[in-house]
Parts: C-alpha cells; sequence; structure tokens
C-alpha cells in the first residue's frame, strides 16, 4: 500500500498527549482571553478534535486577529517557494497558548520607563540601551605551581618492553 | 508496546461519556503481563509499572467534588464577550445545612459575588427544618434578594412576591437586564422534586435569571407532562412536611414525638408551617443583608491532619528506633555503634 498523506498523516506522535496527562483539559486554557493583537503559540491538544489547525502550524506562534466564539483567528508566516505568506487560519482554543516571545520585550519596557522616570527625577541622562557581553576582564592565576616538562631522549628497551 | 498503544486509543475513545476508571487497569493488564498471566489469588498486585504509569485523576475529582464534565460546560465564557463573568448559581448540601452561592470563575481561584446559607434563616425565624425542601426555596430566595441588593437591582426585579408555585420567569425589565446564572447542581442527581430545585426555584421567584425548565420541580407529573403548581406550592410551603406529620400523630405519636421533637420544642404544629414560611419569606424580602457574626476566629487555628515532621525530627526518631533495636539486639551483641 502507498503512503497515504492524509491531513493528519505523520501525526502520531506530535498530536498525541503527553505522558499521564490525558483525559480532562485543565480548566485555564478555557478561562484565558485573548485580544486582537497578541501572539500565540499554537500547539494542537489531540483530545479535542474540533477546531484543529493543520499539522504544519503545530509549534507556530502568530498574531490573533480574530476573535469568535470558541475559537481564535491566528496569522501565521509560511514559507511556499520563495515567498513567506502570511496565513490567517482559525483556531479552537485548546489548540492555543499565549505565547511568551513578547514578554522579555514587554517587561524591559516597564522596566526602562521605571529607570528613566527615576533618572528623571535625579536630573541625570542615562540609556536604556542592551549592551551585548564584552571580552571578560583580566584576572590573575592564582595558586599556579609550575611544573617545567622536558623531553627525555629515547630509551629503545623501555619502549619495546610492552610488546613486539 | 504496539499493544499499550492500542489500549490507549480505545480508552480514548470511550472517554467523553464518563470517568473512566478502568484506564489504568487497562493498561495494566497489557503492560505488566508477568501479573496478569498468573491470574491467581496471589498475583494481584500493583506491581511497580502500574504505579509508574498511573496517572491520577484531578484533585478534585479524587475527593469526588468536583464533574469536570459540567464544570467546562457551566464556565466556558465566548472568547468574544472577554472578560464577561459567567455566573454560575451553587447549590450544594450538607447534612445538616444547604449552601447557595452565585460565583463566578477565575484562573487564581473561584471569586464568591454572594453566598446564602441555610444557617442563616434562624435569623428570619425559621428554626428547624433547615434542609428540606421548603428551606431550600428560602435558601434561594434570599440569595437572589441578596445579590439583587447589592446590585442595586432588587426594586426594578420583585420576582415573585406571592409563591404559587407556578412556572415563573423574570422579565427584562427597563433600563437593565436580570442577572443571569447558571444553575450548577453539581454531583446530585437531579430526580423531579430534588431540593435543588426548590432553591431554583426560590432563586426564581427572588428574581434572578436562571435558564430552567419546570420538569424537575415537585409536583411534575410525568404522565399528563405538565406542573401541577399546587403540588408545587405545598412543596414550598413545608406542606408534604405538615402531612407527614400529621400521619404520624396519627398513627404513631411515639415516633412523631422523637421524630418531630424539635419542632414540637418550637412549638410548631402541621398548620403552623405555611403561615411561618410566609413569615419566613416576608422577612427575608424585607431584609436580605448579610450580618456578620461577632464569633472571634480561634486563637490557635484547629488542626485536622498530622503534622508534617521536621527533618531533625525524623533523624531524631530514626536514632531513636536503631538505638531501641541495638539495645534488644544488645544481649547477643558485644559492639553497639550508636548511629549518630
Amino acid at each position: 500500500m502507498p503512503a497515504g498523506h492524509g491531513v493528519r498523516c505523520r501525526t502520531r506522535d506530535s498530536f498525541s498527549r503527553p505522558f499521564r496527562k490525558k483525559g480532562y483539559i485543565a480548566l485555564t486554557t478555557y478561562l484565558r482571553t485573548y485580544k486582537i493583537g497578541d501572539y500565540v503559540d499554537v500547539k494542537v491538544n489531540g483530545a479535542v478534535h474540533k477546531g484543529m489547525p493543520h499539522k504544519f502550524y503545530h509549534g507556530r506562534t502568530g498574531r490573533i486577529w480574530n476573535v469568535t466564539k470558541h475559537a481564535i483567528g491566528v496569522e501565521v508566516n509560511k514559507q511556499v517557494g520563495n515567498r513567506i505568506i502570511r496565513k490567517r487560519i482559525h483556531v479552537r482554543i485548546e489548540h492555543v497558548q499565549p505565547s511568551r516571545c513578547t514578554e522579555e520585550i514587554r517587561m524591559r519596557k516597564i522596566q526602562n520607563d521605571k529607570l528613566k522616570a527615576e533618572a528623571k527625577a535625579r536630573g541625570e541622562k542615562i540609556s536604556t540601551k542592551r549592551q551585548p557581553e564584552g571580552p571578560k576582564p583580566g584576572f590573575m592565576v592564582e595558586g599556579a605551581t609550575l611544573e617545567t616538562v622536558t623531553p627525555i631522549p629515547y630509551d629503545v628497551v623501555n619502549d619495546l618492553k610492552g610488546g613486539y | 508496546m504496539i499493544s499499550s498503544r492500542v489500549c490507549n486509543c480505545l480508552s480514548f475513545i470511550s472517554l467523553p461519556s464518563s470517568l473512566s476508571l478502568c484506564r489504568p487497569l487497562v493498561s495494566l493488564l497489557f503492560q505488566s503481563s508477568k501479573s496478569a498471566a498468573a491470574m491467581a489469588f496471589v498475583k494481584a498486585q500493583k506491581s511497580k509499572a502500574y504505579f509508574k504509569r498511573y496517572q491520577v485523576k484531578y484533585k478534585r475529582r479524587r475527593d469526588g467534588k468536583t464533574d469536570y464534565r459540567a464544570r467546562i460546560r457551566l464556565i466556558n465564557q465566548d472568547k468574544n464577550k472577554y472578560n464577561t463573568p459567567k455566573y454560575r448559581f451553587v447549590v450544594r448540601f450538607s447534612n445538616k445545612y444547604i449552601v447557595a452561592q452565585i460565583i463566578s470563575a477565575s484562573i487564581a481561584g473561584d471569586l464568591v459575588l454572594a453566598a446564602a446559607y441555610s444557617h442563616e434563616l434562624p435569623r428570619y425565624g425559621l428554626e428547624v427544618g433547615l434542609t428540606n425542601y421548603a428551606a431550600a426555596y428560602c435558601t434561594g430566595l434570599l440569595l437572589a434578594r441578596r445579590v439583587l441588593k447589592m446590585l442595586e437591582m432588587d426594586q426594578e426585579y420583585e420576582g415573585n412576591v406571592e409563591a404559587t408555585g407556578e412556572d415563573f420567569s423574570v422579565e427584562p425589565a427597563e433600563t437593565r437586564r436580570p442577572f443571569r446564572a447558571l444553575l450548577d447542581v453539581g454531583l446530585v442527581r437531579t430526580t423531579t422534586g430534588n431540593r435543588v430545585f426548590g432553591a431554583l426555584k426560590g432563586a426564581l421567584d427572588g428574581g434572578l435569571d436562571i435558564p430552567h425548565s419546570d420538569k424537575r420541580f415537585a409536583g411534575f407529573s410525568k404522565d399528563s407532562k405538565q406542573l401541577d403548581a399546587d403540588v408545587h406550592r405545598k412543596y414550598i410551603y413545608g406542606g408534604h412536611v405538615a402531612a407527614y406529620m400529621r400521619t404520624l400523630m396519627e398513627d404513631e405519636p411515639e415516633k412523631y414525638q422523637s421524630h418531630f421533637c424539635e419542632y414540637i420544642k418550637k412549638g410548631l404544629e402541621a398548620d403552623d408551617l405555611e403561615g411561618l414560611y410566609k413569615k419566613v419569606h416576608a422577612a427575608i424580602r424585607a431584609d436580605p443583608s448579610m450580618k456578620k457574626t461577632d464569633k472571634q476566629p480561634p486563637k490557635e487555628h484547629k488542626r485536622f491532619n498530622l503534622r508534617k515532621l521536621t527533618y531533625e525530627e525524623r533523624k531524631a526518631k530514626l536514632v531513636e528506633r536503631l538505638n531501641a533495636l541495638n539495645s534488644a539486639a544488645g544481649m547477643d551483641d558485644d559492639d553497639e555503634e550508636d548511629d549518630e
């Protein structure tokens, strides 16, 4: 029999529920609210058959462009040939998790705003730019003993003792 | 391992209907073939493999308190309604009391908007029979009036002042729409005439908008497919209790004395009940606010389970046990080592 190419082909492992996490879905997935413009990860939950995205989108992250009663419209990038298309899919909330990709930026923004406000109060200028890690500073090596190693003349007898 | 995959698929398919307890045991049969093969009296243990593969149910399911299938469906809010709360009218019965609450769900934990307990009913004049159908009606009514007062809707939505037992639904008023909640029964078997529906009727007459049908009210007959409003009204006013009191008084006076001793102490006869409940309803409508008790919380929190031992305590216990063992065996032994 030839290999099939159905919609859910080759998804035996990726769509299966993790070990000892089968059965009911935790209620937080249903309680979360999503707004247009948020970033979400698409991660298929094999226990819910409705509103499943195609296996290509499993593990992709995209922006929300639509919110309906039980599903969310997500805009995901897909490379087709020599270009990237922005594809719009609708996915049920069970297959979606809020993405933490923007979390660092948002935290940093709040932090920077706070620092800038404090600096303004003090009247000095600060740069909130992130700096890349530079070369490590120099240091003295402590507790080092010098062991001088010199070559010894080649001793045939000793060398061949092991075996011919 | 293919067999285990197959068995997992099987249990997966049968899942939607109920909480399948058979899942771990099915895996047991396929996985630990050693114990299954013997199938004699001896080998019926749960092997290490069984425990390694066992998936525990949710905590509240293990406690037998929450029906997650129902909970998911009650809590789920349309995503395009964003943060609008979805309220559940929760009714639970203990052996002595009734609890009615309006709860909305959140990720941190459910938030109770308002609660009414049947142990508050003595404040309104009802001291006995705090778990019967009539008390459930009173508790539901109390909760409804309390919530509406809290939200300042109680003038608009009077509900059904005179409890007739007929099916009553709130009409939307001009300015605000009625307060909507969904009945959360819990794990109770919803038979016709269950006290849960007594509480539901109380809340409906109080002015809440709860989607319902009259099929499960006391007094609904399956044959005629109609709610007999008179029968329902009897139940709301404790008519069924009064009838039982009358029959007992005639047939078995001693049993009447023992069974209804609290009623007798308060001087309640079978005919007084209806008047009593009418007064309680009026008192509830007059002042449904919650009153804080003057009881202080106990200074020392009562423990219901054993305190966990600290690391030092456990080590000390071990040392004690070893010493005891060594001294017991010490008659024979010459050298004893104290494990300090």
